[in-house]
């Protein structure tokens, strides 16, 4: 397996403009607990610790003045490229300047029982290349998103940060005589060819820190590396596209929080989806939305640990809510994610900087479709089911039927008045469906079998009926709407038994209304938020699937092709991009963007194959 | 004071604490199942879990009276309310330490804190307090514990 652009074209750091670089500047580095962005210009300006969804201890990302970061880069100027070790999330960026050239690595080393390891670990490793290259460093720690006092100090030589249970260590070797300052440990050195230096930055959470010689930060590091080529390895996918599908999944795994199963749905908070706009989020929780997806993906491309972890994660933390679900949970499983707002200002000035997500709460009807519908290929794929599983998914049944009828807030969780989305009844149609054909094979209870199917035809009626658009004679947004939703693609990609005509007539006209090139937009109409987005990308994979499903393939794959090069330099996607400038918005990297690259990939892979292409 | 009693307690004391969980859990309060907590230590297949898992709780419940046994000859008093206190210190143990931390250690298909990729956990870590299983989980288990020490105090005592 190779990594995705893994020789880029060297360029310009793009000057940060009020501390801030472009998003697409970014590259993400994880360990399956947290992770970090990582800036072209070396800038780690964002991290959680200990876990992905701990508050931050660098969150320049989302204040540039009081966010704190760990900047290393040349001292003179210079131009890098970057890519990521094959097979592996340890990035590398190379910078060269007049004077010569330096490579530094960076990792979040992974756990081993080698030797005695911190709990977490950042490693950036420096090493000379050519010429003699002036390097300057500095760790600007800011714990709580920057509310707890950070005390900076040095104990047994070594410069220390701390503040309450939480503390972190700066052991360098090679890199300058560390300075401890009032608020920041910064250092400066030559690095000439041949030679290297370290930076390592371990820390603890309620235990004493670890300080590693270098001889083991070295040899972790390896392991790491060995660890992540060990694991791509493994993987499954021979197609087109392949290396942009095994990019996705590399983002995919760094996103599964190892300690539950769960996959976070980014690893950032409040990124906007419009700079200077409200629409500011945190996605550093699981969304049941994202599971049908996660579990496909993880099952076609022999992921089977992630996939039976991620199952029993699901059904364990939707169990105390059950049988309603909540529409995201926390990563360890916790059901509570109270919203607030942080004193930030903001990636660029994108205010409020929200942490929680108060949609937890919201009525979400497609969750019980993606949840039965992710039970069906679970179900498919061990040829089983636990018996209590089955009882609860009966459950879950019976409440569709219950509450179809309700509006809800959408997929999209909109912040207006409930409606009867199409999406969602469809969906709701979906987890009748797969609940039936559960019943049949005896994996649930079959008690309430005639009455799903005959839920199920009430639902269809109403959809068939309400939820068309007159003039176009396709799906609309909503019942009595002639506004527009790519989301209804959903209902197409899980099987939804409508109209085949009317769903031709949806692809159509979402392709002319809502497509601008290989961008489209999630829907036409209000929302409830004031403010514009961007073109949603995983849209955009949803319709070049659709397209293939419906025969279109040439076109599935001119727009997938087109989708792939959308990327950054190396292979993330964002939540949303702006069509006018390519802008990077929205949080990154997106779950569901890269689910939605797997998806299409090999939905249109197997129908080239089923065409004898 | 009786071992015989203490062995009845125990018994007993097990079968109300589990009842007590598995009632919880009935009433959406926790996510808390001890027995399948110790059923995966040796086997994935959910519903052999749980059948091994019931034994492996009734055996360490009876282990665990017998630790209370232990203390009530050292001290050379037993009763109802001895026990209780007894159950709560259990019960704040298990939360703590022994659920809390201890066990994501030892479980083979238990997340810890220090579960990394390429590794994915089956089950998720309970968390300080077992809060990770439901906010109201530690009222539940310290509860729990209370009664089943209660009832191994107690039984104790009678046996005499």
């Amino acid at each position: 397996m190779r990594a995705v652009h893994e020789t880029g074209r060297r360029r310009p750091v793009v000057a940060r403009t009020g501390g801030y670089v472009p998003l697409r500047e970014y590259a993400v580095i994880g360990d399956g607990r947290t992770a970090a962005l990582v800036a072209r210009d070396g800038s780690v300006d964002w991290l959680g610790l200990p876990d992905m969804d701990s508050p931050a201890v660098f969150g320049a990302v989302l204040d540039a003045d009081r966010g704190g970061r760990f900047s290393l880069e040349p001292a003179v100027a210079y131009r890098s490229d970057r890519r990521y070790l094959p097979g592996t999330n340890v990035l590398e960026t190379t910078f060269v300047t007049s004077q010569g050239t330096a490579r530094v690595t960076d990792a979040l080393t992974l756990h081993d029982e080698v030797a005695l390891a911190p709990m977490r670990e950042l490693q950036r490793r420096v090493d000379g290349v050519s010429g003699a290259v002036p390097m300057r460093w500095s760790v600007r720690p800011r714990f709580g998103y920057g509310t707890r006092t950070t005390r900076l100090l040095r104990r047994a030589g070594v410069p220390m940060a701390t503040t309450g249970s939480d503390a972190l260590a700066i052991c360098s070797w090679g890199a300058g005589e560390p300075q401890c300052g009032v608020d920041a440990i910064s250092g400066s050195f030559l690095v000439t060819a041949g030679g290297s230096a370290l930076i390592a930055m371990p820390f603890a959470h309620q235990e004493p820190l670890v300080l590693p010689a270098r001889a083991e930060c070295d040899a972790r590091r390896e392991r790491t590396c060995a660890a992540w080529r060990h694991w791509a390895d493994d993987r499954i996918y021979t197609g087109r596209w392949s290396q942009a599908v095994m990019r996705s999944l590399l983002i995919l795994k760094l996103l599964v929080f190892a300690p539950s199963g769960a996959v976070a749905a980014a690893v950032t908070t409040s990124l906007p989806e419009h700079v200077g706009g409200e629409r500011n989020w945190d996605y550093r929780f699981s969304w049941v939305r994202d599971s049908a997806f996660t579990l496909a993906a993880f099952l076609q491309l022999g992921c089977p640990t992630e996939a039976h972890a991620y199952f029993w994660w699901l059904m364990h933390a939707s169990q105390l809510t059950h049988p309603r679900l909540q529409v995201l949970y926390r990563l360890d499983g916790r059901a509570a994610t109270t919203e607030k707002d942080l004193p930030w200002e903001g990636y660029c000035g994108s205010s409020p900087v929200r942490i929680g997500n108060a949609a937890a709460g919201q009525l979400q009807l497609d969750t019980y479709g993606e949840l039965m519908q992710t039970a069906w290929l679970y179900a498919r794929a061990t040829g089983r089911l636990d018996a209590d599983i089955g009882r609860r998914l009966a459950e879950l049944a019976d409440l569709v039927c219950a509450t179809w009828r309700e509006p809800d807030s959408g997929i999209w969780e909109v912040r207006s008045a409930p409606r009867h989305f199409t999406q969602s009844k469809m969906m709701c149609w979906v987890a009748l469906d797969r609940a039936a054909h559960l019943a049949e094979r005896s994996l649930i209870p079959d008690r309430h079998l005639a009455r799903w199917q005959s839920t199920r035809r009430e639902i269809a009626t109403f959809i068939e009926t309400r939820c068309v658009s007159p003039r176009r004679n396709c799906y609309a947004r909503a019942a009595g709407s002639e506004d527009l939703d790519a989301a209804v693609l959903l209902g197409h990609l899980y099987g939804y038994d409508g109209d085949v005509q009317r769903m031709r007539a949806t692809i159509t006209a979402l392709g002319q209304e809502l497509r601008h090139g290989p961008f489209v937009d999630r829907y036409s109409g209000e929302d409830g938020l004031s403010g514009a987005e961007g073109a949603f990308l995983t849209c955009s994979f949803w319709l070049a699937e659709s397209l293939a499903r419906t025969g279109q393939l040439a076109q599935a794959a001119a727009l997938m092709d087109d989708l792939v090069h959308l990327a950054n330099d190396v292979g993330l996607y964002s939540e949303e991009i702006d069509p006018a400038t390519g802008d990077f918005l929205g949080n990154l990297p997106q779950g569901l963007s890269h689910l939605a690259v797997i998806s299409a990939a090999c939905a249109i892979n197997g129908a080239y194959k089923e065409a004898g292409g | 004071m009786s071992a015989w009693g203490t062995a009845a307690g125990a018994f007993v004391g097990t079968l109300v604490l589990t009842t007590a969980l598995r009632a919880a859990g009935e009433m959406r309060l926790t996510r808390m199942d001890l027995p399948f907590l110790l059923g995966t230590t040796v086997t994935a297949n959910r519903t052999r879990a749980k059948a091994v898992g019931y034994l492996m709780h009734f055996l360490n419940g009876e282990i665990f009276a017998f630790m209370y046994y232990a203390v009530f000859l050292a001290i050379g008093m037993a009763g109802w309310w001895l026990g209780a206190l007894f159950g709560l210190l259990h019960g704040l143990f298990a939360g703590t330490a022994l659920v809390g931390v201890l066990l994501p250690l030892v479980h083979p298909r238990m997340g810890s804190p220090l579960t990394s990729a390429p590794e994915a956990a089956l089950l998720e870590p309970p968390g300080f307090l077992m809060l990770n299983y439901g906010p109201t989980t530690p009222v539940v288990t310290v509860l729990a514990h209370i009664g089943y020490g209660a009832i191994v105090g107690g039984f104790t005592q009678l046996g005499a």
